[in-house]
């Protein structure tokens, strides 16, 4: 099964996409960029979905950032989701490479959604 | 600098300040860090400092985190109101950006449980948790007007 590390310092934000995205997926969890990039150079994960404004050393366009621009990780699929509503924060998300933007409130279905068809995976978790 | 000196500094420094000891958890916060999140200061030594700054993560404050190795501290903390700078509102940007945040938990809660099949257990949970981000969005707008 496809692997997705869900990161926002919100706990609650964190349980409503876990709950969206089911069985579909491993599901992991941080609450912050830096313990994202920790586990991700661990075990890297097949997508991320990242809060952008979180408390710590980065925030999620900078983390967003160093995955894109390394070799290794660059294939990981990025959906930031950000309570940043403006248009100069949606470029700056595609500036820094992000696959995917939602911005806050979403809906989490939809989300579910954009992972299915962005990791080729169906409603019962297999590859499609 | 005297112990008490610096104990005023403190004190009265307009900025919230936190220190977070060694071990990695909260040592202490000072009056404004208090005033600034309206968090009682006692119920936070002994807090992980990973704990602690999720507190932190509301679009609310503005924060910098001070690495240092002085006087068995591993970090300090200082925070303030974004607003505390000005004595003006929000900025408009700000505060819309504040209220997505309990806004995103009702939007998402409501649809799961109005199109996914849940147990009752489960279904009261997510119910209570939308009951508290709802207070989290009006406690938002009550602190705008006040």
């Amino acid at each position: 099964m496809k692997r997705v590390l869900i990161v926002d310092d919100h706990a609650t934000i964190r349980k409503m996409i876990r709950l969206a995205l089911g069985d579909r997926f491993v599901l992991e969890e941080a609450g912050n960029a830096d313990d994202a990039y920790t586990r991700i150079l661990a075990d890297c994960p097949d997508s991320i979905v990242l809060d952008v404004m979180m408390p710590g050393s980065m925030n999620g366009f900078q983390l967003c950032e160093r995955i894109k621009r390394d070799r290794a990780l660059v294939a990981m699929h990025v959906v930031l989701i950000t309570a940043c509503g403006q248009i100069e924060d949606q470029e700056l998300g595609r500036a820094v490479g992000a696959d995917a933007y939602f911005v806050k409130p979403f809906s989490p279905l939809a989300l579910a959604r954009h992972l299915g068809e962005a990791l080729r995976v169906g409603l019962d978790g297999r590859a499609v | 600098m005297s112990q008490s000196l610096t104990e005023a500094a403190w004190r009265h420094c307009p900025w919230g300040m936190a220190a977070i000891g060694n071990d990695g958890n909260v040592l202490k916060v000072n009056p404004a860090f208090e005033r600034c999140t309206g968090t009682a200061g006692a119920t936070l030594p002994g807090m992980s400092e990973a704990a602690f700054a999720a507190l932190l993560g509301s679009p609310l404050f503005e924060f910098v985190r001070v690495e240092t190795q002085d006087g068995g501290l591993r970090a300090l903390y200082y925070l303030r109101l974004v607003t505390a700078n000005t004595g003006h509102k929000l900025e408009l940007s700000r505060f819309t950006e504040a209220l997505r945040e309990p806004l995103a938990s009702i939007y998402g809660f409501a649809e799961l449980l109005l199109t996914q099949d849940y147990d009752e257990e489960t279904r009261r949970d997510l119910t209570g948790t939308l009951l508290e981000q709802v207070e989290a969005l009006t406690n938002i707008i009550n602190e705008q007007h006040d």
